[in-house]
């Protein structure tokens, strides 16, 4: 029973353990009712998948080399309309704008925070503002339609009623993502990175260029995420995604990555963007109030946090011991 | 380059780079007074008074997130869902009177922020994460009561909180207590000192037998507090509010304490640099809306003065 535990919550296998105990929890609450498990929903579990999927990739591969890029919010809405905007007539050359714009922007915050020393929060919350304003300008503060509606009806027509087109464009990057971590040297000049930055660089590995390469790709991906979804549309709008960041880093966190760095994995960051794609759709499948999702992902972000935390034991611990501490103090200064 | 190279190389460059910010703040300060006095109808007692009723929402905000940042907290992403819950708590308690309500919020606003500061200065889980953590609840929270549904006040006695008082809008004059108090607390007190050396290097203070997580916690009560009476400025404003009263203001109020020159590291700072910040970025854009700037370019100008400033700050304290 232990061993088995054990192996469930081992930090490669916990995203799955969590992905299966959330389908288990909304199949209990559904009760053989069908409404959960259907064609439908898988569907429609995807759909979301291909939204959310590919930014909290991004998020997740920074977070990997102990960084944090908040500019992905930012750049789902600059490519998304940058594609709208130049991919009218050949919607090839939409995505390549597109997706260079957010591997040109990761690039220029990477080398910034590697030449100049700072700190990616810093650098991505400029960038962030920045790339927030350029879509502004770009659009002149309006919606932006795209009047290519067959791309936009064939990037969404299902597949074997499973994935549609948008859909496996998102799982195709993953397992590209997997494949790359998991069977060459980038992936582990990666983990490396993030585990422990100086013993890296004087094992003579480059971190500076693993980090700039690793915003880029971030940006690259959180781009295809706008572009897919701004012809998946047919529209994009400088505002609308301003909150993907929060289940973005929840997926990622679920997903077995650590702010600590240097562990997590794409087919982890897959599988807590599927637990959070699957339990909005499940739950609003059996028919609960859409708020409650905010509500799920939110306790679950709220609990890994902590979970997450270095030496969470001694700290608890630690504060035990200064509560009573005060309590005692308190006890006597009223006597 | 060895770590050891770098920090040479810095500690050379730091003398050179605080010389360098003390111009380029002289110099950037002189270009925006000459750049607003120049505009016409900027000097203009309406334009005046709209820039003070515009600062004081995001200006309020932006001292609660002052105390996250010197912490050493970076900045928190659930202030501005802060600042809408609040409103909705005042305008649905006005029933109890005004002071009843205030306090409500008052109180809301503080226990949610408290329970973040507890989770990160005890336990020391990511700030970052566990404000979005909070703005997912709130935002969840707040559909499930409200039903989505706009909130309108439940009582009178709205007007304290707006009009004028000897020509100066209300709202600025409790930005204006806010800072006031906010540096007071900073520069005055023992906690202000201990949350200044939390943030500067959380270990050295430690040891030093300082409560880091108790300055933690307060600075995040004190973002609790600033937050909540931003809400009620605003709904004493509009008259009515939803979730999305307080939306941004949270990216709003981390430019401008950036932008006045609290270091993101921590542990460096002022409310009164927040102050500054706050005025700066307010000024540029009432001067860019008086020439006729689309508010698009507006965005981007602060956006692209947040990096620089970033980056420039940087440079002067090395890391």
């Amino acid at each position: 029973m232990k061993k088995a535990a054990a192996v469930l919550l081992a930090p490669t296998a916990r995203p799955f353990t969590i992905m299966a105990g959330a389908i288990l929890v909304l199949a209990l609450i559904d009760r053989g009712t069908g409404y959960l498990f259907s064609l439908g929903t898988v569907f429609s579990v995807m759909q979301l998948f291909a939204t959310l999927g590919l930014v909290a990739l991004g998020l997740g591969l920074s977070m990997l080399v102990r960084e944090f890029d908040l500019s992905v919010a930012g750049i789902v809405g600059l490519a998304g309309c940058i594609a709208v905007m130049t991919g009218v007539a050949n919607p090839w050359l939409g995505v390549l704008f597109g997706v260079a714009a957010g591997a040109a922007s990761g690039l220029l915050q990477g080398l910034i925070m590697t030449r100049l020393q700072l700190s990616s929060v810093g650098v991505t919350l400029g960038g962030l503002l920045t790339l927030q304003g350029i879509t502004y300008v770009l659009t002149g503060n309006k919606t932006v339609g795209y009047p290519n509606v067959a791309v936009a009806l064939e990037l969404n027509a299902p597949i074997a009623g499973l994935v549609s087109v948008r859909s496996a464009c998102a799982l195709a990057v993953f397992v590209f993502a997997a494949l790359t971590m998991r069977y060459t040297h980038i992936g582990r000049d990666v983990i490396a990175t993030g585990s422990d930055r100086r013993a890296s660089r004087i094992a003579g590995l480059n971190t500076d260029r693993i980090i700039v390469a690793v915003f880029a790709a971030s940006g690259a991906c959180a781009a295809l995420a706008g572009v897919l979804l701004g012809y998946g549309l047919g529209a994009a709008s400088p505002v609308a995604l301003a909150d993907v960041l929060a289940p973005a880093a929840a997926a990622a966190i679920i997903g077995g990555v650590s702010v600590a760095g240097g562990s997590g994995s794409p087919m982890g960051i897959a599988a807590g963007v599927l637990t959070l794609c699957i339990l909005r759709s499940g739950l609003s499948a059996i028919g609960v109030e859409p708020h409650v999702h905010d509500l799920v992902t939110g306790g679950i972000l709220a609990v890994i946090a902590v979970l997450d935390a270095p030496d969470l034991t001694r700290r608890i611990t630690a504060w035990r011991l200064d509560l009573t501490e005060r309590w005692a103090r308190a006890v006597a200064g009223s006597r | 380059m060895s770590d050891i190279a770098v920090r040479a190389r810095l500690g050379l460059a730091e003398v050179h780079g605080r010389r360098l910010v003390i111009a380029v703040r002289l110099v950037a300060g002189a270009a925006i007074a000459a750049f607003a006095l120049s505009t016409p109808g900027f000097a203009s007692p309406l334009s005046i008074n709209a820039l003070l009723t515009a600062i004081s929402f995001i200006g309020c905000v932006a001292v609660g997130m002052t105390f996250i940042t010197i912490t050493g907290n970076i900045m928190s992403l659930s202030l501005g869902a802060t600042v809408s819950a609040s409103a909705l708590i005042f305008l649905a308690s006005l029933s109890f009177g005004v002071p009843g309500a205030l306090a409500l919020a008052i109180l809301f606003g503080v226990s949610v922020s408290a329970a973040q500061g507890m989770v990160v200065g005890h336990l020391r889980a990511h700030p970052i994460l566990v404000s979005i953590a909070a703005l997912s609840l709130l935002m969840g929270g707040a559909a499930l009561a409200t039903g989505g549904q706009r909130i309108y006040p439940a009582g009178t006695g709205l007007h304290i909180f707006k009009g004028r008082v000897a020509g100066i809008p209300v709202e600025a004059l409790y930005f204006f207590a806010t800072v006031a108090l906010g540096q007071f607390i900073l520069s005055w007190t023992r906690i202000g000192r201990v949350m200044v050396m939390v943030g500067s290097n959380r270990r050295a203070a430690t040891a030093a037998g300082l409560r880091a997580a108790s300055a933690v916690t307060t600075a995040y009560v004190i973002a609790g507090a600033c937050s909540a009476l931003a809400g009620v400025l605003l709904a004493a404003r509009y008259g009515s509010g939803d979730m999305e009263l307080g939306a941004g203001y949270d990216y709003s109020a981390i430019a401008a304490v950036l932008v006045g020159g609290t270091s993101i590291q921590g542990g460096a700072g002022s409310v009164m640099r927040t102050l500054i910040g706050v005025l700066v970025i307010a000024i540029i854009e009432v001067v860019l809306l008086l020439r006729g700037f689309s508010q698009q370019l507006q965005y981007l100008i602060t956006g692209i003065i947040v990096l620089a400033v970033i980056m420039l700050h940087t440079i002067s304290y090395g890391r």
